[in-house]
């Protein structure tokens, strides 16, 4: 490598060194450590760089670092055969070297730890609140489009409803599919123990009406629909599109959430059926050739085992996870502040949160009805 | 010293000759579906200038400098950057040639995760080994140089102004010290005052460091007080580039209405002013 050579003499008044090479960013790792002990060296120095190549800014910065440091230690220090232009070159980037910072601040220690976790406690509870409050303002903006159905945007549900519902049709069928299979399938097992092997009919009906369909496709939704919303929603959050629907009158949550949750309040009672459906068809299928129960006979079973209250709880659950599934997404989208990791970090919040709170608030229902008698 | 006045043996900025090409596009083809963005578009930048291209929206300016970038495939024609071809280089040798040019996108594209001070420092860190403490160095005069004030390096992108992010992405470009510089649109959004003082800035780069640029542009005052040569952009080629003044003598409807408008005529008097008062 024809890096950088410095050579040493002597002249009389103390050390001259001699550069000779291309002092450039290419080779600063180089040469920058040996001007650094040139710093540090004592008495009178005299630095020649006429003979050097090339000269960029890393090296005049360099040069201006070892003249700088060392006159303000009081040693003698000279740098010679350098044209104008090359002496200008280094006063020019010694002033424009900035005192400051480099990184944000930020403590270590125990102190960072316990500060980072009494961030992360202000964080939630804002959060908290700002979600609540954003529920509070989507019902309300509900509320209104109700009053004036004229200001309801029917083409944007469709397109919504569209996406969240017909789209998903083939990935929720085939999963609950497969889960009325595998659930038909373990239940023989186990009740086969008991001779009791009809009553796979039972469980396969209650499951999927009741949770198990409606549980499902909730997630599924979730994952496909709410971190959609997150995600569009916070790419428009960054390249500011809200704050001009804003300015034009168009409220935002008017025109992109009220369509969101519509749409996903209207597809979800509908998938989970078509899912539980689904699933009833799995179990048939496996009941058919494995404990040999024909399928005519699954149905009228089914019709017999399963109260109709059933089918009512998994239909009033699904539209409420729509909305829940629907207002996390689009919640966590509108919060999407400064950076493109963001999108990702809320997207990811978004798909958990929704899936959290339909666990939880499956947990309530399930009290709920039971306080009903809808056992 | 006594020979410190020998011109031979004084170190300069940069190697090379003036006057030889560093970007020669030849033939330019361009098309997007049945569009044609350019028609066999020729154009020479020379080391050491600084070259403005102007035209009327969507004549291909952007287009033309994603070309030469490699950025974007083009339908036919020749490329080259200091000699070699921009398509179908080896790996390493594109790394090479890449490394000698710095880029200012319209809107900066600031890597958003990271402060402006590490901004600076990608470039380098990707290219080079080097302390920590040299590279905060060379960060802080970076950012120095481009006008910036302390204030702007630990912040994150989306915490500063447009026309501070504009900066921050000139010292960018500028990390790895490049002999070729490309930015497009530097001036726009930023105010007069601002505008002004990032034309000096350029000039003075491109005199201490000796850089060629490529520059586009909207801004009439920008290319009276800085281009050395003009690149009209109209009719889907370069259809002239010469100095300013000898511009202003082409008889095209566009030239005449771009040049002769009240915005130009504007530009003009307030350049003959700064020579005369200079």
């Amino acid at each position: 490598m024809d890096g950088v050579q410095l050579q040493e003499t002597e002249n009389g008044k103390g050390a001259l060194i001699t550069v000779s090479g291309r002092l450039t960013v290419r080779f600063a790792d180089q040469f920058s450590p040996k001007f650094r002990d040139l710093e540090a060296r004592d008495g009178p120095l005299q630095v020649d760089i006429s003979d050097a190549d090339r000269i960029d800014t890393v090296g005049a910065w360099v040069l201006y670092r070892l003249r700088s440091v060392r006159q303000e230690a009081g040693k003698e220090t000279e740098i010679v055969g350098a044209s104008d232009d090359m002496e200008q070159l280094i006063q020019q980037i010694g002033d424009a070297k900035l005192d400051t910072r480099m990184r944000p601040e930020k403590r270590g220690g125990p102190l960072g730890l316990l500060e980072r976790f009494g961030g992360h406690i202000v964080e939630g509870t804002l959060q908290l609140g700002a979600f609540l409050a954003f529920l509070g303002v989507t019902m309300m903006a509900l509320g209104r489009t109700v009053l004036h159905p004229r200001r309801l945007r029917g083409a944007a549900i469709f397109r919504q409803a569209e996406t969240v519902g017909v789209e998903a049709l083939g990935i929720i069928g085939l999963m609950s599919f497969l889960v009325g299979i595998v659930i038909a399938q373990q239940g023989a097992v186990q009740l086969r123990q008991f001779g009791a092997e009809v009553f796979v009919i039972n469980l396969v009906g209650r499951i999927t009406f009741r949770e198990l369909g409606v549980l499902m496709t909730a997630i599924m939704v979730a994952g496909r629909s709410g971190s959609a919303f997150a995600a569009q929603l916070g790419s428009m959050k960054l390249a500011e599109e809200i704050d001009a629907m804003r300015t034009i009158g168009m409220p935002p949550i008017e025109v992109l959430v009220l369509p969101r949750l519509l749409a996903a309040v209207l597809a979800m009672p509908l998938l989970a059926f078509y899912g539980s459906i689904m699933a009833i068809g799995g179990g048939t299928l496996v009941s058919w050739l494995q404990l040999g129960i024909p399928p005519a006979t699954f149905i009228s079973r089914l019709q017999e085992v399963v109260p109709i209250t059933d089918v009512w709880v998994g239909l009033i659950k699904a539209p409420v996870f729509g909305l829940i599934i629907a207002v996390a997404g689009c919640f966590q989208g509108l919060q999407v502040e400064g950076n493109a990791e963001e999108v990702g970090r809320r997207t990811t919040a978004a798909v958990v949160q929704a899936i959290f709170l339909v666990i939880v608030l499956d947990a309530f229902f399930a009290v709920f009805f039971s306080m009903l008698g809808w056992l | 010293m006594t020979d410190g006045n020998d011109q031979s043996a004084r170190p300069v900025a940069i190697n090379g000759r003036k006057g030889e090409a560093v970007i020669e596009v030849k033939n330019l083809v361009n098309r997007f579906g049945d569009q044609t963005v350019h028609e066999d578009l020729d154009l020479t930048v020379k080391r050491g200038e600084i070259i403005g291209v102007v035209g009327g929206s969507g004549t291909g300016k952007t287009v033309l400098m994603r070309s030469i970038l490699s950025l974007q495939h083009f339908a036919s024609g020749e490329i080259s950057i200091f000699g070699k071809p921009v398509t179908g280089l080896a790996e390493g040798e594109e790394l090479e040639v890449r490394r000698q040019f710095g880029v200012l996108f319209q809107n900066g594209a600031l890597f958003s995760t990271l402060t402006v001070a590490e901004n600076v420092q990608v470039p380098l860190r990707e290219f080079f080994h080097m302390q920590q403490d040299l590279m905060d160095e060379i960060a802080a005069y970076k950012l120095g140089l481009t006008g910036l004030g302390p204030e702007a390096a630990p912040k994150y992108p989306s915490e500063l102004s447009g026309g501070m992010r504009k900066r921050a992405a000139l010292a960018r470009a500028l990390a790895l010290d490049p002999r070729l510089l490309f930015l497009d649109e530097p001036t726009a959004g930023l105010d007069p005052v601002g505008a002004a003082a990032f034309d000096n800035l350029i000039l003075d780069l491109k005199e201490s460091l000796g850089l060629t640029v490529f520059l586009i542009t909207h801004d009439l005052d920008t290319l009276y007080a800085i281009c050395d040569r003009v690149a009209v952009l109209a009719d889907k080629k370069v259809l002239a580039a010469a100095p300013i003044k000898e511009l202003l003598e082409i008889d095209h409807p566009w030239i005449q209405e771009y040049f002769h408008g009240p915005r130009g005529r504007a530009a003009l008097a307030g350049a003959d002013a700064n020579q005369q008062m200079a």
